[in-house]
Formats: structure tokens, C-alpha cells, sequence
């Protein structure tokens, strides 16, 4: 199957810091399409997401090389205007964010930053982009009440009307229903499936089944590297590799490089933790120290103490009936993604 | 002998320590009843330190209270109208004749001339620090810094210096000078808690208004403002009270006079310094006329305070809680 390309990513590498966060990621993006980026947490799917709107930039510490190409054209390139590439582009976050406005001037600021003036204008764009996002019944006869005081789902349709009233060109959604209960993330999934005609939507989920409902195609996140990607009856019925089968069976195993093991049984708190830290100090940033304990309180404590330190908690396993293993990632900068 | 001490404590009429005791007993009390169960410990940690902050509660507002009582018991009586509407006679309010007028006059120009001015300077420079540099930036460390330090220097120190400024100048004492000089001295007091205020606004309602292509300044003055509106008013009212209660900052600045404000390049009087000739003569009429004064600045604080609380109420309807 061929598809026209809307966005085509080309040998993306993303740093937060010393982490890695994206690694050579080469992907084109179908147009009037629903894209799916799927992959287990921390895998770097909401950082693909925010670098085709180059929201990206505003985090600290982060580099960027590689080249993102919107309509043909590459937008970290300086000649971009970030401005104007944001408003081809409406975001829904995980948390639906409405700005501290009426209901009206939520959907009406973000045409009126772009410099339109005209009341009657503004009052056409409010009344058809709420009433494409499903809101305008809803709240038609409370349009100057603060946005803050709708539900938490209507919030998230208010979002969509806000994003939608710049006339984007492309939709994307960060897990945009994981906050949301069933009644609304339905409503919120058929309008993504009726807006597919007209906008290219890119929807980060950690939900397969929400992936399986939508998308036409999918991307498979690992680790910052993309393992596989295609039609989402291909990548769903059919994976080509382990891992993929692995995910979406459910079955996935998250394996992780240990750098070095150390025994600490029989070691009470805070011997453990100090034992530890000097293990940490002797690997580099980004290896991987694994601990077995069998002192109870440190299975909370010492992982509480090392992400306080500014290491990453990768994992904590019950091993048997005394023994734990908690694995940890060393972070010389403090960067947590 | 824990009930004797409370007896005691009620019998000098302390109620704010006697309060705290019972509450310190109350949870001993406590501990001793949870001492079989399992988690005695954590019980006893928790009741502890809730006793701790009780007591630290009541003895915070116990002492506030008792400074009002102070001020209103010793100033009341001395307040009358001829205080409030005239000026004094018998230079510089060591007369028993005449009002403070001149004073209470001064200290409001003085005081809403500083915060206007700082204000002014203060809203670019904390919108800067947590909009437009890095949370990490060395410029955004440095100027946190700075600003932590020139807020730990005495109020003498600006005013001296206000002095030196003026000396060097040739310019004699005015209005203008201790409006100048209060506003340095609370720029630092506003500027830092501005700035914990607009630390506090949620990166993601940035990044919403960011997303849909607005520029750095549009999201500042259309969201992140109207977020922390409540925030900043309280920072402003926090400077515009230390501002308007400072003796040492306009002693060499605005100097005293016994007139009314009308020039800005004229000396002007105030109420802290009206207070503090007042308290230092050895009439006891004229002590009483500086409670009363204390009383006066007091009240004007309180007043503008809860006045600007109603006005903010109108304009904070829309954020996001």
C-alpha cells in the first residue's frame, strides 16, 4: 500500500542532556491519516510527538540534529518561523490544559493571536469549531462561564476546539483520553475518526486497544529507536519482529543492560543505599546497577533516596519470598524524562 | 502538675500558651493510648508533630493578636477627629495641638508612588527571569541571587545610600527621593515573591498557549498574568506594606515636614517617622499620639489590603484551580 507523506522525519537523534532520548529515527507520516505512536513508557513517544511542532525547544538542556520535513520543508531549519508551524499543528495533552479564560475566549484566543479582529468572524469560527468538536450544545448558553468549571472530558472537547480554530493542518494527541473516563474518551475517539478526512492525526496511546480502534497506521517505540512501523493491520495481525509481538501479545518483558550487580543481603538501611551509591559512582551515566536486598524497608526507601539523587528507578522485582531486585539507571545530570 | 502550670498559665492570662499546653497533653495523651497498638511510632512521630505545629499556630497568631491589642488598647483612646483632618501645631507633632494629616497624607502618596514604580520595574524582570530564560539559565541563577541578597539589606542602608545618591546630585530631600528609595527597597521583597508565584504556573498551560502559536510575550500577558493575578497581588500588597511601614528608608530621603504633600520635589511627612518622634518625646501625651498614629497606619494597611482582596475577586474568576 502507498500513502502520500504529510510529515517525513529524516535520521532524528534527540538529547535530553547525556540521555539519548531519540535515536536515528527515519519515519514518514501518512496524510489524512490516523498515525499511532505506541511503545511502552519512557520509550520516547511523547518527545517524537512534541518534535513535529518543535514544543521540544522550550525543554532544558535539550539538543536536536536531523531534519523533520512538514509539507516538504524542514522545520529546524532557522528560516522557520516556529510561530506560524505551531499553528499548523493543534496538540492535545494528557491532561486537558484550558487557559484561564471564558469558555469563548479559549476557542477565540487562538485566532485572535493570529490577528484576526473581527467580532462577527470570532463569533463564526467559536460557534462552528465548538460545534465540530461536539460542545456547542453543551454549552452554548454559558459561553462567557470560566472554562476551568466544565467537566473534565468537556474540557478536553474544548482543547480540540481551541487547537482546531487556528485550522490546522495536523492533530496531534498526547495519550489526549488517557485522563478522561470511557463515556468521554469514546466521544473523543469518534471525533478523531470523523476528523480524519480533513486533518492528519498523530495520537501518542500507551491504550492497544485504543491503537487497534483508530489507527491507520502504527509506529513501535523502543527505547528511542523505532522498531517497527506500518498499516496497523500489518504491524497488529502480522509483526515482523519479537519485540513488536511481544507488546502487543501483552507478553512484554522490559529487558535492561546491567553494567553491574551487587548482592546486598543482609544489609539494613542506610547501609544499602551508600553501598549502592558508591557502586553508581563508579559507572557512568546511563549504566545500569542492579541490587538484590531482602531488608523490607528498602524496597521503598532506597529507590525513594536514588530518584531523589537523581537516578532513575527502571525497575523493582520481587525475586522470591526475601529477595527483591531493584534496578537503577545512573544519571550524572538529573535528567528524569 | 501539668494541670497546675495550665492553671498557672491561665491565671497570667496567656491564653495562646495555655491553649498550646493543653493541645501538647492532648496528644501525649494520645501517644500513651496507642502505645499497644502495632504502629505506636508512626503514631506517636505524627501526634508529636502535629502538637508541635499547633502550638507554633497558635503562638504565631497569639503574638499578632496581642500587637493589635497593644496598638488599638494605647492609640484609641488618644484618636479624634481634629488628629485625622488637620495638620500639627508645634512642629513636627511634639505639640498635644493639631493632627497627623500631613502624615497620613504622605505616607499614602509615598507608598502607592513606590509600589506603582516598582511594580513597574519589578513585572518585566520576573516575567523575564520564568518566561524567556531557562529554568536553569546562569542569568535566571544570578539574578535570584542578587535579589536574595539586596532583600536582606537593612532599610537604613537604602536610605543612607538614597542620601549619598542625593548628596552627590546636589539635591535636597522630596517626595520623588523616598519614593525612589522605598521602591528599592521592595523591589527585592516583590520581585521574589512574584517570582515563586509565576514559578508555580503549570508548565503544561505554557505549553497549550505555546502549541498554538503564540509567542512568548502573548502567553505571558494573556494566560500566565491572568493565572497568577491572585499570586501577584499579594506579592504587590506584601511590598506596598513593608513599603508604607518603613521609618529608616525616608529618615534622609523624603526627611519630615509639617506640611501637606503637593510637590514632588518638596519634603514630605510620614507615618512611621511621625511614630517615631512621637514615641521618642517624654510626654506622655504626645506617646499616646503615636499609638494613635500606629493605629492609623495599621488600619490604612488593613484597609487597602482587603480592599484590593474584593477588587481581585472580580478579575480571578477564570483560572484554572
Amino acid at each position: 500500500m502507498e500513502f502520500k507523506t504529510h510529515i517525513s522525519v529524516k535520521s532524528l537523534n534527540v538529547w535530553y542532556g547525556q540521555h539519548q532520548a531519540l535515536n536515528n529515527i527515519s519515519i514518514d507520516i501518512p496524510d489524512k491519516k490516523i498515525t499511532a505512536i505506541i511503545g511502552p513508557s519512557g520509550c520516547g513517544k511523547t518527545t517524537l510527538l512534541k518534535s513535529f511542532n518543535r514544543l521540544i525547544d522550550l525543554q532544558d538542556g535539550i539538543s536536536v540534529n536531523g531534519q523533520v520535513l512538514v509539507d516538504g520543508e524542514d522545520i529546524y531549519s532557522p528560516k522557520v518561523e516556529v510561530m506560524d508551524l505551531r499553528k499548523k499543528m493543534g496538540l492535545l495533552s494528557q491532561k486537558p490544559q484550558v487557559l484561564p479564560m471564558s469558555i469563548y475566549e479559549n476557542v477565540a484566543y487562538g485566532p485572535r493571536i493570529h490577528g484576526l479582529k473581527d467580532k462577527k468572524k470570532l463569533n463564526e469560527i467559536v460557534h462552528r469549531y465548538l460545534k465540530e468538536s461536539s460542545l456547542w450544545n453543551e454549552v452554548k448558553d454559558r459561553l462567557n462561564s470560566p472554562a476551568s468549571k466544565l467537566s473534565i472530558g468537556q474540557q478536553q472537547r474544548l482543547c480540540l476546539a481551541r487547537g482546531l480554530a487556528v485550522e490546522p493542518e495536523i492533530i496531534l494527541g498526547d495519550e489526549p483520553t488517557s485522563a478522561l473516563d470511557p463515556v468521554s474518551s469514546e466521544r473523543i475517539e469518534q471525533k478523531f475518526l470523523a476528523l480524519k478526512d480533513k486533518y492528519t492525526i498523530i495520537l501518542v496511546t500507551h491504550s492497544l486497544r485504543q491503537a487497534k480502534r483508530l489507527a491507520d497506521y502504527v509506529i513501535f517505540l523502543y527505547l528511542g529507536n523505532i522498531i517497527e512501523h506500518g498499516f496497523a493491520q500489518e504491524i497488529f495481525e502480522n509483526p515482523k519482529y519479537v519485540k513488536t509481538q511481544a507488546y502487543i501479545n501483552g507478553k512484554f518483558i522490559e529487558e535492561h543492560k546491567i553494567n553491574r550487580e551487587l548482592n546486598l543481603k543482609g544489609t539494613i538501611c542506610p547501609d544499602n543505599f551508600v553501598k549502592a551509591k558508591l557502586a553508581l559512582e563508579e559507572l557512568d551515566s546511563g549504566q545500569v546497577l542492579k541490587i538484590i536486598v531482602d531488608y523490607e524497608p528498602a524496597i521503598s526507601e532506597v529507590p525513594k533516596a536514588m530518584e531523589y539523587e537523581g537516578h532513575k528507578i527502571l525497575e523493582v522485582k520481587r525475586l522470591n519470598k526475601t529477595d527483591w531486585e531493584i534496578i537503577i539507571q545512573k544519571y550524572d545530570e538529573g535528567y528524569i524524562i | 502538675m501539668v494541670k497546675k502550670i495550665i492553671k498557672a498559665l491561665r491565671w497570667l492570662k496567656c491564653p495562646s500558651l495555655c491553649s498550646g499546653l493543653l493541645a501538647v497533653v492532648h496528644y501525649f495523651s494520645a501517644f500513651f493510648n496507642a502505645f499497644s497498638g502495632s504502629n505506636f511510632q508512626r503514631k506517636f512521630e505524627e501526634n508529636i508533630f502535629k502538637a508541635l505545629m499547633i502550638i507554633s499556630a497558635f503562638t504565631v497568631t497569639g503574638i499578632l493578636i496581642f500587637i493589635l491589642a497593644v496598638i488599638f488598647l494605647k492609640g484609641f483612646p488618644a484618636i479624634n477627629l481634629d488628629m485625622l483632618i488637620k495638620t500639627p501645631k508645634g512642629g513636627y507633632y511634639l505639640g498635644k495641638e493639631g493632627g497627623i494629616l500631613n502624615a497620613i497624607l504622605g505616607s499614602i502618596v509615598l507608598g502607592f508612588g513606590a509600589t506603582f514604580l516598582a511594580v513597574m520595574v519589578t513585572v518585566p524582570v520576573v516575567f523575564y527571569l520564568n518566561l524567556y530564560l531557562k529554568k536553569n539559565s546562569r542569568l535566571a541563577l544570578s539574578v535570584r541571587f542578587f535579589l536574595d541578597v539586596l532583600w536582606g539589606i537593612p532599610s537604613i542602608v537604602y536610605g543612607a545610600f538614597g542620601f549619598t545618591v542625593m548628596i552627590f546630585f546636589g539635591l535636597k530631600a522630596s517626595l520623588l527621593a523616598g519614593i525612589i528609595t522605598v521602591a528599592l527597597l521592595i523591589i527585592p521583597i516583590m520581585a521574589r515573591s512574584m517570582d515563586e508565584v509565576l514559578k508555580m504556573i503549570p508548565f503544561e498551560l505554557k505549553e497549550a498557549s505555546f502549541a498554538i502559536g503564540a509567542t512568548r510575550l502573548e502567553t505571558a500577558m494573556k494566560v500566565v498574568f491572568k493565572q497568577a493575578l491572585p499570586g501577584l497581588m499579594t506579592a504587590v500588597l506584601i511590598a506596598f506594606g513593608r513599603g508604607i511601614g518603613d521609618a529608616a528608608a525616608v529618615l534622609f530621603t523624603a526627611s519630615f515636614t509639617d506640611s501637606l504633600p503637593y510637590s514632588l520635589f518638596k519634603p514630605v511627612a510620614t507615618l512611621p517617622l511621625a511614630i517615631f518622634f512621637q514615641l521618642g518625646t517624654p510626654f506622655p501625651e504626645v506617646q499616646e499620639r503615636g499609638y494613635a498614629s500606629a493605629l492609623v497606619l495599621t488600619v490604612i494597611i488593613l484597609f487597602i489590603s482587603i480592599l484590593s482582596r474584593i477588587l481581585s475577586k472580580k478579575f480571578t474568576r477564570n483560572i484554572i484551580k
